[in-house]
């Protein structure tokens, strides 16, 4: 870190731009960015804000009180926020990288809600107010863009690879988007998943049987986080690929160990990553190791997918030699189908199984920290789903819609730890926000974990209620933009569905089977931020049967 | 197709001008929207895929209450809707029948609508 700081400086006092700043805004937002969302969640939190000036809902209000009320719009330079000096400080010096969130809250609080940073040249603007996230998402164009990929695309280029969805932009993007949400965005094309999700909640729940065995009658799993990373990883594969991978067995197949090694690698690198892409080129023959292990972590990443993208391949090719009618799922589709190369469907395989494995397995874990450390709570979802469902009846998507306190689990989950704390965008227009002119061009950062903890969003803001998501009646709505943790519209995530899919089934059935208590080993868990909001400490619980 | 399996609705866009097209039964509102090129600025962003509410649609009461189940899903995309009525509902879900014939429904002004006019007046910086 220190002398990352130094180096820092360094670069500065040359004028060396290539801005380490605004490149570890973006490396942070492609570290980060394993949604399909926008990753800004490091810059969201670079920056502060003004001392409280509530500028703005004007613009939500009809356009005749707007103008009425409209003052002046401020320019971009009368907007308050930490000097660049205190940023490098706090991120460089105080590891700030791991506090973002916590950086988030707080210059929320010092400079309101709306707030600008700078990383060297790269300037942020936070946007911390649920109207005004709101009005930023609603304006959106056909193919918004959330930050700089560039050191993706160096990578992909240098190999020969294409972009998937996190990586892509503007027209790419769409063409690849448009295929792949008519796959896999609608909750009844998701739905159709149910059965094969469900053979491995199968799976998650012999493990949880076989590890909490390990602490002989204190039934202790430790590190629950472990466990739900193998689920999801099966999970998500077993959609993306329509293939099991044996995560959740004893023994772990070589292949899949591999890609977890890859994955690890991606991801303990975090904060490597994010230099790799700041380290200017001509620093690399100096300071290699970052670029290194960012390009050992994608092909270790890409290798994976391709085995298995040309395993089906060989399977589709000999099917159709054999003059068989060809079936199947995602991938099966994607491969018949022309709307994609074989490229193409390589990099997507890789960016959606590499976003939908963190993401889904700290949710999970927080979702099961949060019952066992609320027992009331606990106590009235799993009345919910017991007498819906009785103790063995396996649910399938259907069944959730009878089960609002699963839905309202999930999210109130995602509120209190948003596994992606913010999010970025880069206006494709000159906006007016929070009575600031915002040019065409400007980083955004939408600060997901502010308002979802904001109690003008949410009143007990800081409490564990699944209840508050539970409408009264189908005409009972609330304005929601505070928590949107899949984001919103057309660039939100692609895999939403899926990972509801995968979260409502497999907790839905942890509770027909399991009371989920602290145990001796339970400790209290805070959030830290690495890359993704992850828990700072292995969060280890009971398991205890049911019937 | 035979006449029987056309639907007529009337849309009212967002200059309050009445639009009326004949879609088929079983076809979405966004589907009608797409096959007869109504220029609905925004409208249905996500092609039916319910990650956004651009295709938010504002009903009469008394079809509101004839238009089928609401999933939760909707229900939460509606949550994100601007200019939300209770009788709003998402135009990609909502399908034709011919007891839906002739009812009109608006398409609520848009968030772009209000920039707009804003814009016009403040754009000083």
């Amino acid at each position: 870190m220190t002398i990352m700081s130094l180096l820092t400086n360094a670069l500065h006092a040359y004028g060396r731009k290539k801005a380490l700043e605004r490149e570890s805004i973006h490396l942070l937002l492609r570290a980060a960015g394993f949604h399909e969302l926008p990753k800004l969640s490091a810059s969201q939190s670079l920056e502060v804000p003004a001392a409280g000036e509530r500028v703005l809902p004007e613009m939500f209000t009809p356009p005749q009180d707007a103008a009425e009320k409209q003052t002046r719009v401020k320019p971009l330079r009368e907007m308050p926020g930490p000097s660049t000096i205190s940023n490098l400080i706090e991120f460089f010096y105080r590891d700030g990288f791991s506090r973002i969130h916590e950086i988030q809250l707080k210059h929320t609080h010092q400079y309101g809600k709306i707030f600008k940073s700078r990383f060297g040249p790269q300037l942020v603007v936070s946007v911390a107010d649920k109207d005004m996230v709101a009005q930023v998402l609603r304006a959106e164009g056909r193919a918004p863009q959330r930050a700089n990929m560039e050191s993706w695309k160096e990578y992909r280029d240098m190999r020969g690879r294409a972009t998937g969805l996190i990586s892509a932009e503007g027209e790419d993007w769409l063409k690849m988007r448009s295929a792949l949400r008519q796959r896999i965005m609608r909750p009844r094309d998701v739905a159709v998943f149910s059965d094969d999700v469900n053979g491995v909640v199968a799976d998650l729940i012999k493990r949880i049987h076989a590890l909490r065995s390990q602490d002989g009658a204190g039934q202790t799993v430790m590190n629950v986080n472990d466990l739900y990373f193998k689920y999801a990883m099966e999970g998500v594969a077993c959609i993306l690929y329509e293939t099991r991978l044996g995560c959740l067995q004893e023994e772990i197949p070589k292949q899949s160990l591999e890609y977890i090694a890859a994955l690890h690698l991606m991801f303990s690198m975090f904060k490597t990553t994010m230099y790799a892409g700041a380290i200017p080129k001509w620093l690399r023959p100096i300071i290699p190791k970052p670029w290194n292990e960012f390009c050992r972590s994608w092909d270790g990443l890409f290798k994976f997918s391709q085995i298995h993208v040309d395993k089906k391949l060989s399977e589709i090719k000999s099917q159709l030699a054999a003059g068989k009618e060809i079936k199947g799922g995602l991938l099966t589709q994607l491969l018949v189908g022309k709307e994609m190369t074989l490229e193409e469907i390589y990099a997507n395989m890789t960016e959606m199984l590499l976003a939908g494995v963190d993401t889904t397995s700290f949710t999970l874990s927080w979702s099961t920290y949060l019952l066992a450390k609320h027992p009331h709570v606990q106590q009235a979802v799993y009345e919910e789903v017991v007498n819906n469902l009785g103790h063995d009846q396996v649910p399938v998507a259907e069944d959730i819609t009878r089960l609002p306190l699963i839905r309202g689990l999930v999210k109130e989950t995602l509120r209190l730890f948003p596994v992606l704390p913010g999010n970025g965008r880069v206006t494709q227009q000159d906006l007016v926000v929070g009575g600031y002119h915002i040019p065409k061009g400007t980083q955004l950062a939408l600060c997901h974990y502010s308002t979802s903890l904001d109690a003008e969003c949410f009143p007990s803001s800081t409490e564990f209620h699944p209840a508050r998501w539970v409408r009264k009646d189908s005409s009972d709505h609330v304005d929601n933009f505070g928590s949107i943790p899949f984001g919103y519209g057309i660039r939100s995530c692609i895999g939403k569905r899926i990972a509801e899919l995968e979260m409502h089934l497999a907790l839905a059935q942890l509770l027909q089977k399991f009371r989920i208590e602290e145990s001796p080993y339970t400790k209290t868990v805070t959030a830290k931020t690495h890359g993704l909001l992850t828990p700072a400490a292995p969060i280890n619980v009971r398991f205890v049967d049911r019937q | 197709l035979r006449a029987e399996d056309k639907v007529t609705v009337h849309f009212v866009n967002r200059d309050g001008e009445k639009i009326t097209v004949q879609g088929n039964t079983g076809d979405s509102l966004l589907d009608v929207v797409i096959d007869k090129n109504l220029d609905f600025d925004g409208f249905g962003a996500c092609e039916g895929t319910l990650a956004c509410s651009t295709c938010h649609l504002i009903f009469e009461k008394d079809v509101y209450k004839q238009l089928g189940p609401i999933t939760d899903e909707e229900m939460d995309m509606l949550d994100l809707a601007y200019g939300l009525t209770d009788t709003s509902r998402l135009g990609c879900q909502i399908c034709l029948s011919k007891s839906l014939d002739g009812m009109t429904v608006k398409v609520p002004e848009s968030v772009s609508d209000v920039r707009q006019s804003v814009d016009v007046g403040t754009t000083t910086s």
